[in-house]
């Protein structure tokens, strides 16, 4: 055979075998078009390969050179085609499932914001050594006011101040007049009928606590306080109350203020932040003080203090010649609504469940 | 207490702008809730009366601004016969007066008042009566002493009776009502009736009018609870019974008596008996006590030292008198309008907010201490992370409850609630005894706000009456779910197991109208009550007015506390594998779980690593009426070797024959 013819014969081969394997449109015709140029048994270029044997010897070598090419090209024609069908086939199955879809729901619930305001600040406190301690919501009036320096003619004694119990006792409520007389120690007056109110501030805990426990006392006492007001945007008759108490030899105002700043710098993650105390009065301390701290180019009220009065110490029976101390208190739902952007604290206790999944 | 600039100026040159002044002011004790060139209006704590007028607050500028205060001497000259020769007074009830001052002008000429003075009430928004109504309310914010004047003329028998009221006396004040006294209201009084209830209001009868000619004034303390009792009791709150509620200076009365009659005597005329009536047993000024504060006190309560000079100055500017000084304290007589200075540290008080807070640092050296989380903080942590994460969202209601729905489930406390003498919210003034009626009505509001999940629990007290004492205040967990029965039942006992994994929840009976009668049952944990669990009844839904069923549980949060292990000990593990084995046991329908549970775990022995229930099934047909099929797979394991086919067959044959003797079990084919 002639050389011309050979050559012809490939080329012919080869487009043939291009064109072939260019336009399989699935594995199937691919296999076909395989078998037909590549097969090892009959395929045209097996076929081919043995019409070399026929080349006349001197054209040997530029016929098997020839022939070599033209294996190379179908062998890349087919590879190139069997990539052409993978890759549609990955493009097939990543159409028909789309990651877009929503994922399986999981329901998370949600603690509720006060919970979560009282967890940080807790939290906090117990990195500056206060233990978080609770008590009754319930109370007497000698825990309530008597032992927080609140005498029976303070107004804030006022039964319409105060939710005082209807059941609990025979006495009108306020008709009381039993001074904190050392003869009579809380726990004999608990034996009498005294009258029982709903606590108006946590600080009836700080009183149970020193009553049974000698200095040092490191303490924050939280829960539920209620007050007779009307409910509005920034008003709820009963809120949180959280309030710290130091005592020791040796507790100044200045501890009072510095552990102040630590909390507020802890709480709001800020570096720069100041105290500033206002004079204030409240029957429990002295000096009693108002608590700011900078915010925003102004003052942010955050709560009362003070230094804790020595007739509260000699209440619960501590030598205010021994030890001071310092006390103070901080509303909860003001910060948790300052930190939300809660503007109305009755959404806090309403429980419609879109409000609570918010936080 | 509305503070006029102008008017301050009477008392102290005010040189510095009102706002700065009152800032100045915020900062030493007087927060101001608004301020403008005309007034600043000043809050004024309970301890702090003498700043209930005007010349209190020039007092406190005076000390802040080290300037000089000029108040008037209140010289009157009394051109009338003695006083004793035209009327009297008599205080009845010393325990609710300690002392009564009275003066009487004779041909007063009433009229309406000058510009000056009608201008600066209006400034304090104050009505503007006639001359002489007017200088008392005047007199009243110049120096905090609540006056008033009677028509002598009104009065009967010319004298006053400062007495107990008598019970079912009336009164008509002079807002024209009439008011039923209350027996042992302080009551000033003529001959005959009541013409003024004490501190509180005066009465229609013997107010001042266009045609009063003889004025009685009264300057008077009366006791703060009384007076505050009777404003509540009748609603009559007034600047005046609000100064007297906060105490008045007893050694001011005849001064607030003398500058009355003075203005009155310049705008109205008349002419001033001699003398004055002054009764009671309340003594001024010289029965106070000095109050001794020692130097070592200030550093050791505010942490700094005040330079003794500063001191003396603070407390001297403040009206002080020293009596003693030395290296170890000062000894003070405090000025009489300072009632409140009654001890070392109410000085320190003092020292402290005029030297200022500002000079107290904030970074002192606060020991470190240890503090330790309490059992009940961490078990309530893992409860609250353990329901989050089964989708439950955190409620808050409110403490107390409605009266209607107390009865709906009872299952802490058979006692009538404890009441609020006022409701705490609505009609809410019962305590409540149980959270899940309170969980239930917020479930029918978000409900009927159309939200499609509502998974709530919450963690609160209940209050449990007990005689005579405080009541015992119990921590609850209660859930709503709008799952079924096993669904809850299942986080339950997934809770106990995160909490005191080595305690089993188990169920007895109870029965509460509110649950289902079937779907209800009593939780235990070991020999305790641990609470309770039921999907809602049809009424019980429908006392509720919910459309959609729930599952509640209540839970004792006491008992899981005690419970807890906080730090469990870990169980070696077997290496060996485990083997897998299904029973299909035929029963009567009387046999419960718990039971064929027991007798599988007992037969099994140590081998039985789990017992896992998979279904029950019922078919009259194939199994018999009244029987039923339950389906479970063993997990079979040894510790210390490979279990062989024999061997777990045998345990499997063991629990079969153990089930067939003791609840009559037949295996399913």
């Amino acid at each position: 055979m002639a050389l011309a013819d050979f050559v012809a014969d490939l080329d012919a081969l080869a487009d043939a075998a291009q064109q072939a394997f260019a336009s399989v449109a699935d594995a199937a015709a691919l296999e076909e078009a395989r078998v037909e140029y590549t097969g090892a048994k009959a395929g045209k270029l097996k076929a081919a390969q043995q019409g070399l044997g026929k080349v006349d010897k001197a054209d040997k070598p530029a016929a098997g050179k020839k022939f070599n090419e033209v294996k190379t090209a179908v062998e890349a024609a087919l590879e190139a085609a069997q990539q052409r069908l993978a890759g549609s086939a990955k493009t097939q199955a990543r159409e028909a499932f789309d990651p877009t879809l929503p994922g399986r729901p999981f329901r998370l619930g949600h603690l509720h914001p006060v919970t979560q305001t009282i967890a940080d600040m807790k939290d906090i406190m117990g990195r500056l050594g206060f233990t978080a301690v609770e008590g009754p919501e319930i109370e007497d009036e000698w825990h309530n006011f008597e032992a927080l320096n609140i005498p029976a003619i303070h107004p804030a004694r006022d039964p319409l101040d105060n939710f005082y119990l209807a059941t609990a006792t025979t006495l009108a409520p306020g008709s009381s007049n039993r001074g904190p007389s050392p003869a009579k120690g809380p726990a004999a007056a608990a034996r009498e009928e005294k009258p029982l109110l709903l606590r108006s501030q946590t600080s009836t805990v700080q009183i149970r606590v020193m009553e049974s426990t000698p200095p040092p006392v490191r303490i924050i006492s939280l829960g539920r306080v209620y007050r007779p007001d009307t409910a509005d945007a920034t008003h709820y008759p009963m809120f949180h109350q959280i309030e710290g108490l130091l005592i020791d030899r040796g507790v100044t105002m200045a501890d009072l203020k510095s552990v102040l700043r630590l909390f507020c710098q802890s709480y709001f993650g800020k570096d720069e932040v100041h105290i500033r105390f206002r004079p204030s009065f409240f029957p429990f301390t002295e000096p009693s003080v108002e608590v700011d701290m900078n915010w925003q180019g102004g003052w942010m009220e955050m709560g009362g203090a003070g230094m804790v009065d020595p007739n509260v110490l000699r209440a619960v029976g501590y030598d205010p010649e021994e030890v001071t101390g310092f006390a103070f208190g901080l509303g909860v739902e003001r910060v948790c609504m300052r930190q939300h952007g809660i503007t109305d604290i009755r959404a806090l206790y309403e429980n419609d469940v879109r409000f609570l999944s918010q936080f | 207490m509305i503070v006029s600039l102008d008017w301050l100026r009477d008392y102290v040159a005010l040189t510095m702008p009102s706002a700065e002044l009152a800032d100045r002011f915020a900062l030493s004790g007087l927060n101001f809730e608004s301020a403008s060139d005309e007034a600043i209006d000043l809050e004024v704590t309970s301890n702090r009366p003498d700043c209930l007028g005007h010349i209190g607050v020039a007092r406190e500028v005076g000390v802040l601004y080290d300037l000089p205060i000029c108040i008037p001497a209140a010289e009157v000259a009394a051109k009338g016969p003695k006083i004793e020769t035209l009327t009297s007074v008599t205080i009845e009830a010393p325990e609710l007066c300690p002392r009564y001052t009275a003066r009487l002008i004779r041909g007063v000429k009433i009229g309406p008042s000058p510009a000056w003075l009608a201008d600066r009430l209006r400034t304090l928004g104050i009505a503007v009566i006639n001359n002489v109504v007017d200088v008392t309310n005047y007199v009243m914010f110049e120096c905090g002493q609540p006056l008033h004047a009677f028509d002598f003329a009104k009065l009967a028998g010319g004298k006053i009776i400062v007495r107990a009221s008598k019970p079912g006396e009336k009164f008509t004040a002079i807002n024209h009502q009439e008011y039923e006294l209350a027996a042992g209201t302080c009551v000033i009084a003529d001959a005959e009736k009541p013409v003024a209830v004490a501190g509180v209001m005066g009465g229609e009868h013997s107010e001042v009018t266009a045609a009063t000619v003889d004025v009685l004034l009264e300057s008077a303390a009366f006791e703060p609870l009384s007076v505050r009792t009777t404003a509540r009791r009748h609603h009559l709150h007034s600047p005046s019974s609000y100064r007297f509620e906060r105490g008045v200076d007893v050694s001011a009365l005849d001064w607030a008596s003398r500058r009355a009659c003075e203005l009155i005597l310049q705008l109205a005329g008349g002419t001033l008996a001699a003398g004055s009536v002054d009764v009671g047993a309340a003594k001024s000024q010289a029965a106070r006590e000095v109050v001794k504060l020692r130097w070592a006190q200030l550093p050791r309560v505010l942490g700094i030292d005040v330079p003794v000079e500063t001191v003396q100055k603070i407390l001297t500017a403040l009206g002080c008198e020293e009596t003693h000084i030395c290296d170890h304290c000062i000894k003070v007589l405090p000025p009489s309008w300072r009632a409140d200075l009654t001890r070392e540290i109410d000085l320190i008080e003092e020292v402290a907010r005029i030297y200022g807070y500002d000079q107290i640092p904030e970074d002192s050296n606060v020991k470190m201490a240890a503090s330790t989380r309490t059992r009940l903080d961490r078990v309530l942590d893992r409860v609250r992370a353990m329901l989050v994460a089964a989708g439950f969202d955190e409620a808050m209601t409110l403490s107390a409850v409605d009266e209607t729905l107390v009865d709906a489930i009872q299952p802490w406390s058979d006692e009538a609630p404890l009441r609020a003498s006022t409701a705490v919210l609505r009609r809410a003034d019962c305590l409540r005894q149980t959270l899940v009626p309170s969980l239930l009505t917020a479930r029918r509001h978000n409900e009927k706000l159309s939200n499609p999940t509502i998974e709530l629990f919450e963690i609160a007290n209940v209050y449990l009456p007990i005689a005579g004492e405080i009541p015992q205040q119990k921590r609850l967990l209660a859930i709503t779910s709008g799952g079924g029965f096993l669904e809850l039942k299942g986080i339950l006992e997934a809770l106990v197991a995160r909490i005191a994994p080595s305690q089993d929840l188990q169920v007895g009976e109870v029965d509460y109208p509110l649950l289902d009668d079937a779907r209800q049952c009593r939780l235990r944990l070991g020999e305790h009550t641990l609470g309770y669990l039921g999907e809602l009844s049809k009424a019980g839904r429908e006392r509720f007015e919910l459309r959609g069923g729930s599952t509640v549980a209540e839970i004792d949060v006491e008992l899981l506390i005690a419970a807890a292990e906080l730090a469990p000990t870990a169980t070696p593990l077997s290496q060996y594998p485990p083997v897998g084995r299904d029973v299909n046991i035929v029963v009567n329908e009387s046999i419960r779980w718990a039971e064929v549970e027991r007798l599988v775990s007992e037969a099994g022995g140590e081998l039985i690593e789990s017992i896992q229930f998979q279904e029950t099934y019922r078919d009259a047909q194939r199994l018999g009426a009244g029987k039923k099929s339950l389906l479970f797979t063993l997990q079979l394991r040894s510790a210390t070797a490979t279990l062989t086919n024999e061997e777990a067959d045998g345990v499997r044959e063991r629990i079969v024959t153990i089930l067939a003797q003791q609840v009559g079990g037949e295996l399913r084919a």
